[in-house]
């Protein structure tokens, strides 16, 4: 609620990157930033955190970009990274299957925790080695209808679709965002009712924190 | 508010020390009240409702022992009685072993709506506090208990002063009214729900700022400066109640923190498939300063500081991995190397100071931003610490076993860098400052000999300026022209004293030279005289014309003639000289009756005669009775002269369109007549000075 609007006009969306090592996180939101795909390029001094600025139809946004680390042994910190974000890129390597369980793992998670106030992105990067593809679109494509998130191909080195992505998904933010904005503008009866069904979605998150955890 | 519950439920999660990990035995992770539930280490095992039930109970008790103590307002009625209620309502609920309890969602509602409270009276409310009589009492008891106070103060006014007093007095008001309110339910309320107060509190001023026309005049954004300054001068009023509160126990959760980082000291960078260098000396310094950083932490005490602290050490550690490696820093990298700064830093009350800025930064900071994201990576590396397992550090249980009971001891790289090498820092440290030392000390060298060079040349310029005026205006002495010597037989009589007692005469002249040269004033006593002679000598040059070749053959032969007057001891001094003097004054002749008839020195008056005399007087006559020896010093005497006083002279000289004005010709005209020793002393520059002013 405090992200997503303030009094000055601009809209703060946090994104959060998930997604296994290597699958190439940095290097699409550096490519998103700065357009730069090189690692050896030093002006960008870290690609943890970044911001971008956009003006979408008039609307100010400010995307706050929080790289997050894929290594496994820091899987357990996810919440802490995605607690409170508006939208999560999920990139997976279109060579590496392993790395799309891992999307799936992440995605049943996410949905548990912050239920459907998040905005998903399917990413199947380095789509410039698709002669080494290991995940099908189809199946990523169904798989990320399923579970109503967007899915996307992009390739940072060669800067397809990135672009694009990040679009989509801002798009959808805002989406949601106006959509909560004009239910607080709405009269105090349906406020409550409202705010009835976001205790109902906190109720329902807990039950389901029992099966995360004992899985 | 329903959201906000909701986002300080994730913040349980940040703390809780069993993440959605997947690696702990199940068991472990259930509430310990039995209700099937998971438990957290937080909520001493509890799961969320039974920790909620048990705080409630606990707080009832809390009431009931101060309720007796005190008369409290009324709003404390209220709010105790709802406690009280709810209390029995608890009881009921606990006993259920129901895992279902249906009654929840009720209890959680009254719970969000009793948290809930409406802007408008929340600030009505607040005024309506102010007035409250108890109110100058605690507020005096909260300024008495911090010195800072007077030091914000002095803050706010630089900062906010310009906005008017109205704002300053609504700020101090609100700050007050809120201070006042936690220090008041410090005692009665747990400290999450006073983190949710404080939350409200900021965002119910930052609606005021908005609202409020006092706040009309400050602009957009200053108001989150103000926002911020709010919050910070709060913080620091409460620091001492808010920070570790007796009430919880986050003194322990420091102390067991701090010890799991001391067992897990023997981590290094290898483990943590971090790449930072630990044996090159500059990224040991950054480390160090990244500690550092980290270390001042707990020094400071409003949250946004504290958050500006974890920010620096952030910063420094990216630079460090920018050393290592070079090139954007990604989180996969980041993570570890904080991580392992984490470790090595041990930060004194780390939990302690995580959970302050947790509960009391203003949560719109804390959630995005640089500084958000920078402290919730340091959340996650001491939840990384928290729950490290021998799996999260790829070694074999065995193995991490055996560290972590000390039976093995690493040979990491860094601990000796940290042990043996301490020394070795310092060593470099003291290398470098002796460095600068000696770069110092050179500077100082170069210096000092560009001083020296300085002086040399400058005694060089002086010397070479002296003697190029030396040059350009010699000490000529003309040989006095005849024509006026026998025009002019006055000074006669005046010298005659002089010629009969040599040594006085000497004595008279030297006694001028002296004044004179030291008052440099013999120029205008000269230069009138110069003038009369001139036109009168130009008269006698053109009238004796053909008696001046006679007067020449008097002066080509002045043995001749200083026979006539002198003694003998002025013959001998000149005799040395008299050879050239002569010649000169041969080859001169045709000049001087045009050039130099003009006689500056021409013995018109007694006076003039005198002054005339002095330059060419040895003064150190007397002191060399001795005719060999006075050849020389007379010679000296003379150039000295010079030097001292020729600078003033040259330019009255060239603008007479004179000679050389020391030249003492006419003193040695005069004594030429009644003194022939003067005229051998002409010799020593009239033949350079006569070719110069040919040129």
């Amino acid at each position: 609620m405090a992200m997503t609007g303030n009094n000055s006009g601009v809209r703060n969306f946090k994104i959060v990157l998930l997604g296994e090592g290597c699958v190439g996180k940095t290097s699409l939101v550096l490519r998103y930033v700065d357009d730069k795909f090189n690692n050896n390029h030093i002006s960008t001094v870290q690609a943890a955190f970044l911001n971008k600025k956009l003006n979408i139809d008039g609307k100010r946004v400010n995307l706050a970009i929080w790289d997050t680390a894929g290594q496994e042994q820091f899987h357990a910190l996810g919440p802490i990274y995605y607690r409170s974000s508006n939208g999560a890129i999920l990139v997976y390597d279109i060579t590496d299957q392993d790395s799309f369980q891992k999307v799936k793992s992440w995605v049943k998670e996410l949905r548990k925790m912050l239920g459907a106030d998040i905005c998903l992105i399917i990413a199947g990067n380095k789509i410039d080695l698709e002669k080494d593809r290991n995940v099908t679109l189809e199946d990523a494509e169904e798989y990320a209808c399923k579970v109503g998130a967007i899915h996307c191909q992009t390739s940072a080195k060669q800067n397809i679709g990135v672009e694009d992505m990040f679009m989509s998904l801002t798009t959808k933010m805002l989406d949601i965002s106006d959509e909560k904005e004009n239910q607080k503008s709405s009269p105090l009866s349906r406020q409550n009712s409202q705010r009835r069904n976001v205790i109902v979605v906190d109720d329902e998150i807990t039950p389901p924190s029992k099966s995360c955890c004992g899985s | 508010m329903p959201v906000l519950t909701l986002q300080r439920s994730y913040k349980y999660i940040m703390y809780a020390t069993k993440q959605p990990s997947l690696r702990i035995n199940q068991d472990d992770l259930k509430c310990t009240n039995g209700c099937g539930y998971f438990g957290n280490a937080d909520w001493g095992g509890y799961c969320s409702k039974c920790y909620r039930n048990h705080m409630e109970q606990e707080r009832q008790k809390r009431t009931r022992s101060t309720s007796s103590s005190s008369a409290h307002h009324h709003h404390h009625h209220s709010s105790k009685s709802q406690v009280t209620s709810f209390g029995k309502f608890e009881e009921k609920k606990r006993q259920q072993t129901d895992k279902k309890n249906k009654y929840l969602p009720v209890f959680r509602k009254t719970s969000s709506a009793k948290g809930e409270c409406p802007k408008e009276d929340y600030i009505n409310h607040l005024n309506v506090i102010l007035l409250d009589s108890e109110r100058s009492e605690r507020q005096f008891d909260v300024r008495h208990a911090n010195p800072d106070t007077d030091k914000l103060n002095v803050e706010f006014i630089a900062q906010f002063g310009k906005y008017g007093e109205a704002v300053r007095h609504d700020f101090f008001k609100c700050a007050q009214y809120f201070t006042t309110k936690i220090v008041h339910e410090m005692n009665l309320k747990l400290i999450d729900e006073l983190a949710e107060m404080a939350q409200k509190c900021y965002v119910s001023y930052m609606t005021r700022i908005n609202g409020n026309p006092h706040y009309q005049q400050v602009p957009e954004g200053v108001r989150e400066d103000l926002l911020d300054f709010f919050e910070k001068y709060c913080m620091i009023s409460l620091y001492t109640f808010l920070f570790c509160p007796n009430t919880t126990n986050d003194e322990e959760k420091d102390l067991t923190i701090q010890d799991r980082i001391r067992k897990l000291s023997w981590v290094n960078a290898h483990h943590l498939d971090c790449c930072i260098s630990e044996t090159s000396l500059e990224v040991r310094d950054l480390v160090y300063t990244a500690i550092n950083d980290l270390l001042g932490m707990d020094s400071m005490k409003a949250p946004q500081e504290k958050l500006a602290c974890v920010v620096k050490c952030c910063r420094s550690v990216v630079e460090v991995l920018q050393h290592c490696q070079g090139g954007p820093v990604s989180a996969d990298e980041f993570l570890p190397a904080l991580i392992f700064v984490v470790l090595k830093a041990n930060p004194a009350r780390l939990k302690s100071n995580i959970l302050y800025v947790t509960r009391f930064c203003n949560d719109t900071r804390l959630m995005q931003g640089e500084a958000g994201y920078y402290f919730t990576n340091l959340c996650c590396a001491v939840s990384f610490i928290e729950n490290l397992t021998a799996e999260s550090l790829s070694m074999p249980e065995q193995e991490f076993q055996a560290y972590m009971s000390g039976e093995m001891t690493s040979v990491s790289a860094w601990e000796s860098a940290l042990v043996a090498c301490e020394g070795m820092h310092q060593l470099c440290e003291h290398l470098a400052l002796l460095k600068g030392l000696s770069e110092r000390t050179a500077l100082v060298q170069e210096e000092s000999n560009a001083l020296r060079e300085n002086m040399k040349k400058l005694k060089e310029d002086i010397n070479s300026q002296v003697n190029e005026i030396l040059d350009r205006t010699p000490l000529v002495i003309k040989q006095r022209t005849m024509p006026v010597f026998l025009l002019r037989p006055q000074p006669k009589p005046k010298i005659d004293p002089n010629e009969s007692q040599p040594k006085n005469f000497y004595l008279k002249n030297l006694q001028f030279d002296v004044s004179h040269t030291q008052k440099s004033k013999l120029q205008l006593d000269i230069t009138p005289c110069t003038q009369d002679v001139q036109s009168d000598n130009l008269k006698i040059s053109k009238d004796f014309l053909s008696p001046s070749k006679d007067n020449l053959s008097l002066a080509a032969t002045p043995e001749e003639n200083s026979y006539l007057g002198l003694s003998k001891i002025n013959y001998d001094i000149d005799f040395s000289d008299i050879s050239a003097d002569n010649s000169v004054a041969e080859e001169l002749t045709p000049e001087k009756r045009s050039n130099f008839t003009p006689d500056p020195f021409s013995p018109l008056e007694g006076s003039s005669c005198h002054i005339t005399q002095s330059p060419l007087v040895p003064t150190t006559a007397h002191q060399i009775p001795k005719k060999d020896d006075f050849v020389l010093p007379f010679k000296q005497e003379g150039t000295k002269q010079n030097e001292e006083t020729l600078l003033d002279k040259e330019e009255s000289t060239s603008a007479a369109a004179l000679p050389s004005p020391l030249k003492p010709t006419t003193s040695q005209y005069t004594g030429f007549s009644t003194q022939g020793w003067q005229i051998p002393s002409i010799p020593c520059d009239t033949g350079e000075s006569a070719s110069k002013n040919k040129q």
